[in-house]
């Protein structure tokens, strides 16, 4: 599932979709928060800077938070021009800075327009994918 | 004043009308600008914008390294043969290009190299360096055609003989780097040291603005009378490249180059059975570069400043990826391309108008597509292209006074 989301004011956070939100409290959405979520994971995130710049490096943090009776192994952290159907010219770098939680460095949009998050989630019982979309300006 | 998104088509409108009354023709006013192409346009700039100081280069802004590199720039005794300088590809009046397809090197063989000589107006707003992005930085890039062997060839020894021996080299270098020039020993240090002043001159070379900041600036006012003076066939190929061109996505603010690189279809065969690797083979150099932002020469002790470095992501498709160029001062600097082969701007737009896709990788960019531009279309891209030029210059080479010792 994706959730959109632009920098500009007025397109901020749009309605979160599909997280049964008991299970994923921890992952609900605030200002200047990001989420994703699939039927068993939700992951929400903050980048830094709050607005991407197109061409600056920036990080994100983010918060993994599986369904009860689930934990969370590891995080990949990538991005892409689906339009353009070309990937970001960076790879960032995870790393765990606690239970659920991970920061990547090392992201960079380098062109205007429409670009999606896709986050691996590592659980036991398999990988969960979460696109997030984002407008760069 | 009214901001960007407040000046509306109705006041574009208005500076047709007043081109109407004033050239007493009757010509259907040009529709304004959508509010995304405002946005567009807004993008780039403003300018000119001064280029920030290097973290790695700890002489960077600094006057007297300045001077010293801007001496060292126009010395051909920076070659061994003492026949080659900076200056003898970056032409002063040719806007610091050589004009040439492909750059001839230096020595008695005067080699023709593989890639066109890059513009230097500008170039310390870049964060890559050279057509395949080969150096992290602005000193970096300024030490690869002093060791090129089929460019300068030079040593660092050389270059630590020459500012020892040239008594106001020796004492710029001084004045610089508060000590004196290193003995052969640390020629190594010397040489990078040249870089830096060489970077330290580099940064300051910034043009100023154009006939299409003086638009933007108007547009961003609202000011349409000012906005008026912009020619319409100009605006028209504005429209075209903020528009339904997308130039603009890659031809990304400021200083008109998203700093990054793309495979847009040109030939990279240097000649039979010789590709240029572009960008490929520039990743796995300025990796492999002793001299880049993670080593031991950069002067930044956090490293910060190699992040991107540090980052890099390298890919099957970067081969055949070259640097997308600045455009502003653009019509100054033909020959195009990574190896010069399209002579004038109108071959330029003839590629992307009739751009050949299966030239491009097919894991590559999708966003390029023909333009199929009309002939009219393209004449007015050319006109836009033609506003990018500044309208002033800084004096690249003023005499220099006697260096005074400080402190000695």
């Amino acid at each position: 599932m994706t959730l959109k989301h632009c920098a500009r004011a007025g397109c901020a956070l749009a309605a979160l979709l599909g997280a049964s939100p008991g299970a994923y409290a921890a992952c609900d959405a605030g200002p200047g928060v990001l989420r994703g979520s699939t039927s068993r994971v939700a992951l929400a995130f903050r980048t830094d800077p709050p607005a991407i710049k197109v061409g600056e490096l920036f990080s994100l943090e983010a918060e993994v938070c599986p369904e009860a009776g689930t934990s969370v192994t590891g995080l990949r952290v990538d991005a892409g021009m689906p339009a353009h159907k070309h990937g970001m010219n960076y790879r960032p770098r995870v790393s765990s800075t606690g239970p659920g939680k991970y920061t990547a460095t090392g992201l960079m949009f380098h062109m205007p327009g429409q670009w999606q998050f896709t986050f691996d989630v590592e659980t036991p019982a398999g990988r969960e994918r979460i696109h997030v979309d984002y407008t760069a300006q | 004043m009214r901001g960007a998104a407040g000046l509306t088509a109705a006041g574009f409108l208005a500076c047709g009308l007043v081109l109407m009354s004033s050239a007493a023709v009757a010509q259907t006013p040009l529709p304004g600008p959508a509010p995304e192409e405002l946005r567009n346009i807004q993008r780039h700039g403003p300018w000119s914008q001064p280029v920030p100081r290097d973290p790695s280069n700890r002489v960077s802004g600094n006057a007297e390294a300045i001077a010293l590199g801007r001496a060292l720039f126009f010395d051909p005794r920076l070659s061994p043969s003492a026949d080659l300088s900076c200056a003898t590809c970056h032409l002063p009046e040719r806007a610091l290009t050589d004009g040439r397809d492909r750059a001839r090197g230096g020595g008695a063989a005067k080699p023709r190299l593989d890639r066109n000589t890059p513009g230097l107006w500008n170039v310390g707003h870049g964060r890559w360096f050279g057509w395949d992005g080969g150096s992290d930085s602005l000193w970096s890039f300024a030490l690869r055609p002093i060791l090129h062997p089929d460019e300068m060839g030079a040593s660092a020894a050389h270059v630590a003989r020459l500012l020892r021996g040239d008594a106001n080299l020796a004492c710029r270098y001084a004045n610089a780097f508060g000590r004196a020039v290193p003995p052969e020993a640390a020629a190594e240090s010397a040489l990078v040291d040249a870089a830096k002043a060489l970077a330290a001159y580099l940064e300051t070379l910034v043009s100023g603005a154009s006939a299409f900041d003086e638009l933007r600036e108007a547009l961003a006012r609202g000011d349409a009378t000012a906005a008026a003076r912009y020619p319409d066939d100009a605006r028209r190929g504005l429209a075209l490249f903020a528009g339904k061109g997308q130039c603009s996505i890659c031809h990304f603010g400021p200083n008109f180059s998203n700093g990054e690189f793309h495979n847009i279809g040109m030939p990279h065969m240097v000649e039979p059975g010789r590709v240029d690797p572009g960008r490929h083979g520039g990743i796995r150099r300025v990796r492999a570069d002793k001299y880049n932002l993670l080593g031991a020469f950069s002067d930044d002790a956090t490293r910060a400043s190699g992040s991107r470095t540090l980052h890099l992501a390298q890919n099957h498709g970067n081969y055949g990826q070259f640097k997308v160029p600045s455009l502003r001062n653009v019509e100054l600097t033909a020959p195009y391309m990574h190896d010069g082969r399209l002579a004038t701007l109108r071959e330029v737009v003839r590629h992307y108008s009739e751009l050949n896709v299966d030239r491009l990788h097919q894991d590559g960019e999708a966003l390029l597509k023909p333009l199929r531009l009309s002939d009219a279309e393209s004449e007015d891209l050319v006109a836009f292209l033609r506003t990018l030029t500044s309208r002033s210059f800084p004096d690249l080479n003023p005499a220099p006074g006697p260096c005074e010792r400080r402190g000695a």
